[in-house]
């Protein structure tokens, strides 16, 4: 068993090219037992590269891993689980047809005689479930689970396998305020029991507020590492992004015009009730609160995708038909949804074709489309959004996930749309990315769009709105001017309902 | 209401058990002599070939993968073994259950290294080795075909043994295989191992799993059990021709669908695909009784296949959104 401080893991100059890129040109890291270690660095760092050579997936080509002081055996997920590193992937990998017992104890389920034995294994499972504070039914199909509780799946896997270092990329990227601090206490706890704990994260808030060490990586390469102590917030940001960044909410006072939006009263008795809000022509209106709130719902109901049962959705005034996105987007109403991979993109397809999707009625000639337009208005929008790919035709999928969302910001910018809204517009997305989507978003208010945002960011929903909405469990709890707003009042209001705080 | 919901199945196997009931019950209704010890038997042995051959299947399936060899490998193997019989006439039965499932694993080592090793998608694959074996028969029997009388005794002698008076050997072989399979996917890490493959093959190699050798194995099994069907096919029809269990791949994997082995990977037994296989051919059997033409028997084969797809999203769609208000209840 380690002991506190001991070195566990020590990477030393690794290399990794794929092809002609190179991902990695030289990283170093130490990663002591008993550490939380953040790895921050903007999307295309190599943070990614970096895991998935400590998971076995991708093989270094230069430098030298230790692990314990002996060399680390590369080349497989297999090696990797077996000298004691466990990872928890962005996107949880869990089998939804198999049971969380099953989930936990794939590959290594505990044996009686030549069987497996099922009533131990659920007992196990049902006991790590508790010691990390979440007691989840160990017969329960994985399949329908939240993308907290696989994580809470995944995490009680890492322990039955008896993993030292536990590698986590952007744990709480899809996680609510309360599910980020569960997962919090049990970081904390696995601290406490000698592991160390490696993790990617783009909430800096919450990487002060957890790690021990932040090692920061920029162009493939470790630019620092500090203790939090020895750091602070503008430091690490700067050494991110390589330059100052003057301002992440780059805040305009926009003209405020006419009512564009208005929605009265809709209620969808599944997801949200009495919903009532506008948004101006020039405005932008942040939809706040919890993961799970019925944020996203509203949204999907006012663009049409899903159906309501009370209210109306009115544009400019003029009462919308409601389940149809085609009448939605002749009204010229655009949604970015949240899930850029897969309700977004098409992921195979190239960057051009995704940008030019909703425009081809513009593009096309008497009967075909038209490939020269197309690219133009590629061109525009990869100067307007300084999207960075190789060449047009690349699909998305070889695309950084900054790149991607400005790819489906393109896609709906390029409609033209008087009523934009964006379904959290830069999760899993770097701080200097962050900086150029919100200085986006503002201009396209300054052109005297309507901007309904929905955010689970608080700083963002501060820095950016105009007027803060404030859902709780399908409710409209709060409704608060920027001047009014604070980040005590939303919370409040978001958990507990109340509106003064 | 109480009683009848303390009666409701607990598993999926269970509802194709008592649906299964039902309709033989209906059969024997409409045709009397379906019920009797004569009627049952029949059932059996003519359910025997696609039984185990959906048997074979079910893990492939479960992998999310197919096997559309198996009818090709059919004819391959009963062409084979007659024609080993009729130059060896000291051959017995144990020489044919030896070689048939060799000469079918042949064909699943080859299925298993373009599939598993190559990482070719299965359903070109295997239509690719369905015509290629298919050509090899053809080519090699060269238009001779075989009969009762150069096949060796203690085989045919094996296929007309009866236990108990309803269970012919061939079905008593498959239930074996039914229970050891099922057993095996249970129980025992590697029939786990199909289940996360074809649940998510991305995750399956994430955590480690031998992905390579579980879907080699899991055609070389399948091929083994296809050379052991052709064995059985020998002993029914005590016949062969190079067209032999021509084109009825498709009728094994609707066996196994309806059984309730999902296309999509991840869930579904033996159990289940070998109480599909009976179903299948309950209804043809209540249909033939019926004076039901064949257009009519395939067109009602079909229906039935995509009722059973249907149950199976819907089912699928029904726990998800019960799961669901579980997950939304807990929040609460």
């Amino acid at each position: 068993m380690a002991q506190k401080g001991d070195l566990l893991l020590q990477m030393k100059g690794v290399q990794k090219r794929f092809g002609g890129a190179i991902a990695l040109r030289g990283t170093d890291l130490s990663i002591r037992a008993g550490e939380i270690h953040a790895l921050l660095g903007e999307n295309g760092a190599g943070k990614s590269t970096m895991l998935k050579i400590l998971a076995g997936v991708h093989v270094n080509d230069g430098g030298t891993i230790t692990l314990g002081g002996n060399a680390f055996t590369t080349g497989s997920p297999e090696a990797a689980i077996a000298q004691g590193i466990a990872v928890i992937y962005q996107e949880p990998s869990l089998f939804l047809d198999l049971t969380l017992a099953e989930n936990v104890f794939i590959g290594r389920q505990p044996m009686k005689g030549a069987a497996i034995d099922w009533n131990k294994a659920q007992e196990e499972a049902a006991r790590l479930f508790s010691e990390l504070g979440v007691p989840l039914d160990p017969k329960r199909q994985a399949r329908g689970l939240s993308i907290a509780d696989q994580q809470v799946v995944e995490i009680a896997k890492a322990l039955s396998m008896n993993a030292n270092i536990i590698l986590m990329d952007e744990p709480t990227a899809a996680l609510s305020a309360s599910e980020v601090e569960r997962l919090m206490t049990v970081m904390k706890s696995l601290k406490a029991a000698n592991k160390a704990v490696i993790f990617v994260s783009h909430r800096l808030d919450e990487v002060f507020a957890i790690s021990d060490y932040i090692t920061v990586m920029r162009d493939g390469a470790t630019v620092s590492e500090n203790s939090v102590s020895a750091t602070d917030l503008q430091k690490v940001i700067k050494e991110m992004v390589g330059r100052e960044l003057t301002e992440l909410f780059p805040k305009t006072e926009n003209k405020i015009g006419e009512i564009a939006l208005e929605v009265s009263d809709l209620t969808n008795p599944a997801f949200f009730r009495n919903i009532s809000f506008t948004v101006r022509r020039g405005e932008i209106v942040a939809l706040a609160g919890l993961v799970g709130s019925g944020r996203s719902e509203v949204a999907r109901a006012i663009f049409g995708i899903d159906k309501y049962t009370t209210g109306s959705v009115k544009v400019n005034g003029k009462v919308m038909a409601m389940g149809s996105p085609v009448e939605a987007m002749n009204q010229k109403i655009a949604l970015v949804p949240e899930d850029r991979r897969q309700q977004g993109l098409f992921m195979i397809a190239g960057v051009d074709r995704n940008i030019s999707m909703e425009s081809f009625d513009r593009l096309k000639g008497k009967l075909f489309l038209n490939f020269k337009k197309e690219r133009a208005l590629t061109e525009i929008w990869r100067e307007k959004l300084s999207i960075k790919y190789a060449a047009p035709t690349n699909p998305v999928e070889s695309l950084s996930g900054g790149n991607q969302q400005k790819t489906v910001l393109a896609k709906w910018l390029a409609t033209d749309p008087e009523i934009l809204i964006v379904d959290e517009p830069t999760r899993g997305i770097d701080v200097g990315t962050k900086a150029e989507v919100h200085k986006l978003i503002n201009a396209a208010a300054g052109e005297g769009k309507a901007v309904l945002m929905i955010s689970s960011e608080l700083p963002e929903v501060l820095g950016m709105a105009d007027r803060i909405i404030v859902m709780r469990e399908g409710h409209k709890v709060a409704e608060l001017s920027r001047k009014e707003a604070t980040q005590e009042k939303v919370i409040a209001a978001a958990t507990t309902g109340s509106k003064g705080a | 209401m109480n009683f009848l919901s303390r009666l409701k199945p607990r598993s999926r196997e269970g509802s194709l058990g008592i649906i299964l009931v039902i309709t033989v019950g209906v059969t024997g209704l409409i045709n009397p002599r379906f019920l009797t010890g004569d009627g049952t038997r029949d059932l059996f042995t003519s359910t025997a070939v696609v039984a185990l051959l959906a048997i074979g299947m079910a893990p492939i399936i479960i992998m999310r993968h197919i096997d559309l060899s198996v009818a090709s490998t059919v004819g391959l193997t009963a062409w084979f073994i007659a024609d080993l019989c009729a130059k060896h006439p000291d051959f017995t039965w144990v020489q044919c259950f030896i070689i048939g499932p060799m000469i079918g694993m042949v064909v699943g080592i080859l299925n298993g290294l373009l599939v598993a090793g190559l990482r070719l998608p299965s359903l070109v694959v295997t239509l690719g080795t369905l015509y290629i074996v298919r050509g090899a028969v053809y080519v090699i029997s060269n238009s001779v075909d075989y009969n009762a009388q150069e096949m060796p005794p203690s085989l045919l002698d094996l296929g007309q043994k009866v236990f108990f008076g309803i269970m012919p050997f061939t079905f008593l072989l498959v239930i074996f295989a039914m229970l050891v399979t099922a057993w095996f996917m249970k129980y025992r890490k590697a029939g786990r191992d199909c289940y996360a493959i074809g649940s998510n093959p991305h995750a399956a190699d994430l955590v480690g799993i031998k992905v390579f050798r579980r879907t080699f194995l899991a055609y070389v099994f399948s091929g083994a059990m296809a050379g052991l069907a052709g064995v059985f096919y020998l002993m029914r029809f005590a016949q062969v021709d190079s067209t032999a269990f021509y084109g009825q791949e498709l009728a094994v994997v609707a066996a196994a669908v309806i059984g309730g082995v999902t296309i999509a990977g991840g869930s579904g037994t033996t159990i289940g695909a070998t109480i599909g296989a009976l179903l299948v051919q309950t209804i043809q059997g209540g249909l033939a009784a019926i004076g039901v033409d064949a257009f009519w028997k395939s067109a009602i084969n079909g229906f039935l296949l995509i009722v059973a797809i249907y149950a199976d999203r819907t089912l699928a769609r029904k726990s998800e959104s019960a799961l669901l208000a579980q997950r939304i209840k807990e929040r609460a």
